[in-house]
Protein backbone atom coordinates (compact mmCIF):
# COMPACT_ATOMS: atom_id res chain seq x y z
CA UNK A 1 0.00 0.00 0.00
CA UNK A 2 1.51 3.27 -0.77
CA UNK A 3 2.62 6.03 1.74
CA UNK A 4 1.15 9.14 1.76
CA UNK A 5 4.21 11.79 1.43
CA UNK A 6 5.72 13.41 3.62
CA UNK A 7 3.97 10.91 6.20
CA UNK A 8 5.12 9.10 9.39
CA UNK A 9 4.91 5.95 7.13
CA UNK A 10 6.75 7.51 4.22
CA UNK A 11 9.15 8.70 6.70
CA UNK A 12 10.00 5.21 7.97
CA UNK A 13 9.68 3.47 4.53
CA UNK A 14 12.44 5.60 3.02
CA UNK A 15 14.67 5.24 5.93
CA UNK A 16 14.36 1.52 5.37
CA UNK A 17 15.49 1.69 2.20
CA UNK A 18 18.62 3.69 2.76
CA UNK A 19 18.93 1.27 5.04
CA UNK A 20 18.65 -1.72 2.63
CA UNK A 21 20.95 -0.27 0.01
CA UNK A 22 24.49 -1.63 -0.43
CA UNK A 23 25.71 1.25 -2.56
CA UNK A 24 24.51 4.04 0.15
CA UNK A 25 26.04 2.29 2.62
CA UNK A 26 29.77 1.89 0.63
CA UNK A 27 29.03 5.56 -0.83
CA UNK A 28 28.58 7.25 3.03
CA UNK A 29 31.39 5.44 4.35
CA UNK A 30 32.24 8.13 6.77
CA UNK A 31 29.16 10.32 6.76
CA UNK A 32 28.37 11.23 9.99
CA UNK A 33 25.69 14.55 9.81
CA UNK A 34 22.42 15.08 10.12
CA UNK A 35 19.75 16.25 7.27
CA UNK A 36 16.86 18.20 6.92
CA UNK A 37 14.69 18.20 4.11
CA UNK A 38 12.46 20.85 4.18
CA UNK A 39 9.09 20.65 2.10
CA UNK A 40 7.92 23.82 1.83
CA UNK A 41 3.75 24.23 1.59
CA UNK A 42 1.96 24.72 -2.02
CA UNK A 43 -1.68 24.96 -0.47
CA UNK A 44 -3.04 24.64 -4.67
CA UNK A 45 -1.30 21.17 -4.75
CA UNK A 46 -2.86 19.91 -1.42
CA UNK A 47 0.05 20.60 0.45
CA UNK A 48 -1.08 23.37 2.88
CA UNK A 49 1.58 23.53 5.34
CA UNK A 50 5.81 22.96 5.03
CA UNK A 51 7.32 19.75 6.95
CA UNK A 52 10.58 18.73 7.03
CA UNK A 53 12.09 15.38 6.95
CA UNK A 54 14.86 14.59 9.92
CA UNK A 55 17.70 11.97 8.89
CA UNK A 56 20.69 10.98 11.18
CA UNK A 57 22.86 9.21 8.72
CA UNK A 58 25.86 7.74 10.38
CA UNK A 59 28.58 5.92 8.41
CA UNK A 60 26.50 4.34 5.87
CA UNK A 61 23.58 3.62 8.16
CA UNK A 62 20.30 5.83 8.66
CA UNK A 63 20.07 5.67 12.67
CA UNK A 64 16.46 7.78 12.43
CA UNK A 65 14.46 9.19 9.14
CA UNK A 66 11.16 10.78 10.56
CA UNK A 67 8.66 14.13 9.86
CA UNK A 68 9.15 16.43 11.93
CA UNK A 69 9.03 20.95 11.51
CA UNK A 70 10.84 23.13 9.08
CA UNK A 71 12.66 24.64 12.77
CA UNK A 72 13.92 20.82 13.57
CA UNK A 73 15.44 20.83 10.61
CA UNK A 74 17.62 24.12 10.93
CA UNK A 75 19.25 22.69 13.89
CA UNK A 76 21.03 19.66 11.33
CA UNK A 77 24.05 19.84 9.81
CA UNK A 78 22.82 19.75 6.20
CA UNK A 79 19.21 21.54 4.95
CA UNK A 80 18.19 21.16 1.27
CA UNK A 81 15.03 23.20 0.86
CA UNK A 82 12.26 23.19 -1.94
CA UNK A 83 8.91 23.43 -2.30
CA UNK A 84 6.57 20.58 -2.76
CA UNK A 85 6.27 20.10 -6.74
CA UNK A 86 10.23 20.08 -6.64
CA UNK A 87 10.50 17.14 -4.76
CA UNK A 88 8.07 15.45 -6.42
CA UNK A 89 9.51 15.63 -9.10
CA UNK A 90 13.48 14.75 -7.64
CA UNK A 91 11.02 11.13 -6.13
CA UNK A 92 9.40 10.65 -9.64
CA UNK A 93 13.31 10.32 -11.36
CA UNK A 94 12.00 13.65 -13.35
CA UNK A 95 14.78 16.05 -11.50
CA UNK A 96 18.20 14.64 -10.72
CA UNK A 97 19.55 16.03 -7.08
CA UNK A 98 22.67 17.09 -8.21
CA UNK A 99 21.51 18.94 -11.47
CA UNK A 100 18.85 20.49 -8.89
CA UNK A 101 21.05 21.62 -6.77
CA UNK A 102 23.74 22.99 -9.09
CA UNK A 103 20.44 24.67 -10.77
CA UNK A 104 19.26 26.07 -7.26
CA UNK A 105 16.30 24.45 -7.88
CA UNK A 106 17.37 22.10 -4.37
CA UNK A 107 18.65 24.70 -1.85
CA UNK A 108 21.51 23.50 0.11
CA UNK A 109 22.85 24.85 3.20
CA UNK A 110 25.72 23.16 4.53
CA UNK A 111 29.65 22.49 4.50
CA UNK A 112 30.13 22.52 0.25
CA UNK A 113 33.03 20.30 0.35
CA UNK A 114 31.55 17.53 2.72
CA UNK A 115 28.11 17.45 0.44
CA UNK A 116 30.32 17.22 -2.90
CA UNK A 117 32.46 14.44 -1.19
CA UNK A 118 29.47 12.38 -0.99
CA UNK A 119 27.53 13.28 -4.23
CA UNK A 120 27.02 9.56 -4.80
CA UNK A 121 25.72 9.32 -1.73
CA UNK A 122 23.23 11.69 -2.19
CA UNK A 123 22.35 10.78 -5.19
CA UNK A 124 21.59 7.08 -3.67
CA UNK A 125 19.25 8.45 -1.24
CA UNK A 126 17.42 10.35 -3.98
CA UNK A 127 17.46 7.12 -5.74
CA UNK A 128 15.99 5.22 -2.45
CA UNK A 129 13.06 7.82 -1.98
CA UNK A 130 11.86 6.94 -5.77
CA UNK A 131 11.52 3.09 -4.19
CA UNK A 132 9.05 3.81 -1.75
CA UNK A 133 5.72 3.40 -3.11
CA UNK A 134 4.01 7.13 -2.75
CA UNK A 135 0.42 8.85 -2.47
CA UNK A 136 0.47 12.36 -3.55
CA UNK A 137 -1.62 14.93 -2.59
CA UNK A 138 -2.28 16.39 -5.67
CA UNK A 139 -3.40 13.30 -7.30
CA UNK A 140 -5.43 11.81 -5.24
CA UNK B 1 21.63 25.83 -4.53
CA UNK B 2 23.91 28.08 -2.12
CA UNK B 3 22.25 29.91 0.50
CA UNK B 4 23.32 33.00 0.76
CA UNK B 5 22.58 33.80 4.61
CA UNK B 6 24.58 30.87 5.28
CA UNK B 7 27.88 33.23 5.03
CA UNK B 8 28.24 31.09 1.67
CA UNK B 9 29.67 27.87 3.63
CA UNK B 10 27.59 26.89 6.72
CA UNK B 11 30.03 25.02 9.18
CA UNK B 12 33.01 26.86 8.74
CA UNK B 13 34.20 29.96 9.49
CA UNK B 14 36.02 32.27 7.15
CA UNK B 15 38.38 34.98 8.18
CA UNK B 16 39.03 35.91 4.85
CA UNK B 17 37.43 36.34 1.34
CA UNK B 18 39.26 35.60 -1.20
CA UNK B 19 36.02 35.09 -3.48
CA UNK B 20 33.86 37.75 -5.11
CA UNK B 21 31.33 37.69 -7.74
CA UNK B 22 30.97 40.12 -10.97
CA UNK B 23 26.93 39.89 -10.99
CA UNK B 24 24.61 41.40 -8.74
CA UNK B 25 22.74 37.89 -8.73
CA UNK B 26 25.14 35.18 -8.71
CA UNK B 27 23.52 31.90 -10.53
CA UNK B 28 23.61 28.75 -7.89
CA UNK B 29 26.33 27.33 -10.06
CA UNK B 30 28.35 30.28 -9.53
CA UNK B 31 27.76 30.40 -6.16
CA UNK B 32 28.45 26.82 -5.43
CA UNK B 33 31.80 26.69 -7.03
CA UNK B 34 33.06 29.70 -5.72
CA UNK B 35 31.43 29.16 -2.23
CA UNK B 36 33.51 25.35 -2.80
CA UNK B 37 36.79 27.23 -3.49
CA UNK B 38 36.64 29.78 -0.76
CA UNK B 39 36.16 26.71 1.38
CA UNK B 40 38.93 24.52 -0.05
CA UNK B 41 41.52 27.17 0.38
CA UNK B 42 40.62 28.45 3.60
CA UNK B 43 40.25 25.23 5.12
CA UNK B 44 43.60 23.55 3.32
CA UNK B 45 47.23 25.09 3.11
CA UNK B 46 48.32 23.77 -0.35
CA UNK B 47 45.23 24.60 -1.94
CA UNK B 48 46.06 28.34 -0.71
CA UNK B 49 49.44 28.04 -1.65
CA UNK B 50 47.98 27.14 -5.43
CA UNK B 51 45.39 29.72 -5.03
CA UNK B 52 48.12 32.28 -4.55
CA UNK B 53 50.23 31.39 -7.73
CA UNK B 54 47.30 30.88 -10.17
CA UNK B 55 46.66 33.30 -12.94
CA UNK B 56 44.30 32.32 -15.03
CA UNK B 57 40.32 32.51 -16.47
CA UNK B 58 38.86 29.47 -16.25
CA UNK B 59 35.45 28.93 -17.81
CA UNK B 60 33.19 25.58 -16.61
CA UNK B 61 29.87 24.59 -18.98
CA UNK B 62 27.63 22.11 -17.75
CA UNK B 63 26.44 20.99 -20.72
CA UNK B 64 22.93 19.28 -19.03
CA UNK B 65 21.86 22.25 -17.47
CA UNK B 66 23.49 24.63 -20.14
CA UNK B 67 24.98 26.83 -17.08
CA UNK B 68 28.19 27.67 -16.88
CA UNK B 69 30.90 30.34 -14.69
CA UNK B 70 33.96 31.70 -15.54
CA UNK B 71 36.69 31.36 -12.46
CA UNK B 72 38.93 33.99 -12.90
CA UNK B 73 42.15 33.36 -10.81
CA UNK B 74 44.13 36.56 -10.06
CA UNK B 75 46.93 34.96 -7.73
CA UNK B 76 45.41 35.02 -4.76
CA UNK B 77 41.58 35.91 -5.30
CA UNK B 78 38.78 34.72 -7.55
CA UNK B 79 36.20 36.91 -9.28
CA UNK B 80 33.28 34.40 -10.47
CA UNK B 81 31.46 35.37 -14.00
CA UNK B 82 27.57 33.98 -14.28
CA UNK B 83 28.20 32.36 -17.55
CA UNK B 84 31.10 31.93 -20.22
CA UNK B 85 33.50 35.47 -20.42
CA UNK B 86 36.08 35.66 -23.37
CA UNK B 87 39.68 34.96 -23.37
CA UNK B 88 39.71 32.12 -21.61
CA UNK B 89 42.66 29.92 -21.20
CA UNK B 90 40.87 26.91 -20.35
CA UNK B 91 37.14 25.94 -20.73
CA UNK B 92 35.80 22.65 -19.23
CA UNK B 93 32.45 21.37 -21.06
CA UNK B 94 31.11 18.08 -19.13
CA UNK B 95 28.05 17.18 -17.42
CA UNK B 96 27.13 17.72 -14.33
CA UNK B 97 27.70 14.64 -12.50
CA UNK B 98 31.32 14.78 -14.29
CA UNK B 99 31.61 17.99 -13.15
CA UNK B 100 31.05 16.63 -9.68
CA UNK B 101 33.52 14.03 -10.03
CA UNK B 102 36.07 16.56 -11.63
CA UNK B 103 35.60 17.66 -7.84
CA UNK B 104 36.65 14.61 -6.23
CA UNK B 105 39.70 13.34 -7.78
CA UNK B 106 42.20 12.56 -5.73
CA UNK B 107 45.22 14.63 -5.67
CA UNK B 108 48.69 12.08 -5.49
CA UNK B 109 52.25 12.03 -5.94
CA UNK B 110 53.38 15.62 -6.55
CA UNK B 111 50.26 17.16 -6.80
CA UNK B 112 48.68 15.12 -9.57
CA UNK B 113 45.33 14.18 -9.98
CA UNK B 114 45.16 10.67 -9.49
CA UNK B 115 43.21 8.81 -12.69
CA UNK B 116 43.92 5.09 -11.64
CA UNK B 117 40.64 4.55 -9.18
CA UNK B 118 37.04 4.52 -9.66
CA UNK B 119 36.81 8.04 -10.16
CA UNK B 120 39.46 9.10 -11.95
CA UNK B 121 38.87 6.45 -14.48
CA UNK B 122 35.13 7.31 -14.84
CA UNK B 123 36.69 11.43 -15.81
CA UNK B 124 39.18 9.91 -17.84
CA UNK B 125 36.48 7.30 -19.75
CA UNK B 126 34.45 11.04 -20.10
CA UNK B 127 37.34 12.73 -21.86
CA UNK B 128 38.20 9.53 -23.95
CA UNK B 129 34.43 9.33 -24.97
CA UNK B 130 34.09 13.40 -25.81
CA UNK B 131 32.10 13.57 -22.79
CA UNK B 132 34.56 15.77 -21.12
CA UNK B 133 36.20 18.76 -23.39
CA UNK B 134 38.86 20.79 -22.12
CA UNK B 135 40.05 23.97 -24.76
CA UNK B 136 42.95 25.12 -24.42
CA UNK B 137 44.44 22.30 -22.89
CA UNK B 138 47.48 22.31 -24.92
CA UNK B 139 50.06 24.11 -23.16
CA UNK B 140 48.42 24.46 -20.33
CA UNK B 141 48.54 20.99 -18.41
CA UNK B 142 50.21 22.68 -15.41
CA UNK B 143 47.69 25.14 -15.23
CA UNK B 144 44.77 22.54 -15.43
CA UNK B 145 46.09 20.66 -12.77
CA UNK B 146 46.62 23.71 -10.43
CA UNK B 147 42.80 24.51 -10.99
CA UNK B 148 41.95 20.62 -10.22
CA UNK B 149 43.80 20.39 -7.13
CA UNK B 150 42.11 23.57 -6.04
CA UNK B 151 39.03 22.29 -7.06
CA UNK B 152 39.18 19.41 -5.19
CA UNK B 153 37.53 18.50 -2.18
CA UNK B 154 39.77 15.48 -2.05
Amino acid sequence: MAAEFASDQWAAEFGEQINKSSVYKSAAKGWKWTVGLVIEAEPDKGFPQARALLMDLYEGEARSVKMGTVADAQQCAFIITAPYSRWKEVVKKQLDATKGMLQGKLKLKGDLPTIVRYTKATQEVAECSTRVAVEWPDER
Amino acid sequence: MFDESSGRMAGRAIAITTVSYVDDEPSAFASMLGGLIEANVEGRPEKKKDFDALQARVGIWVTDIDEGVTLDFQRGSLTVHNGLEPERDLTIRAEADTVMNLSNLKIGAFGMPVYYNQVGRAVALKLMQGKLRIDGLLGNLAMLNTVTRIFSVR
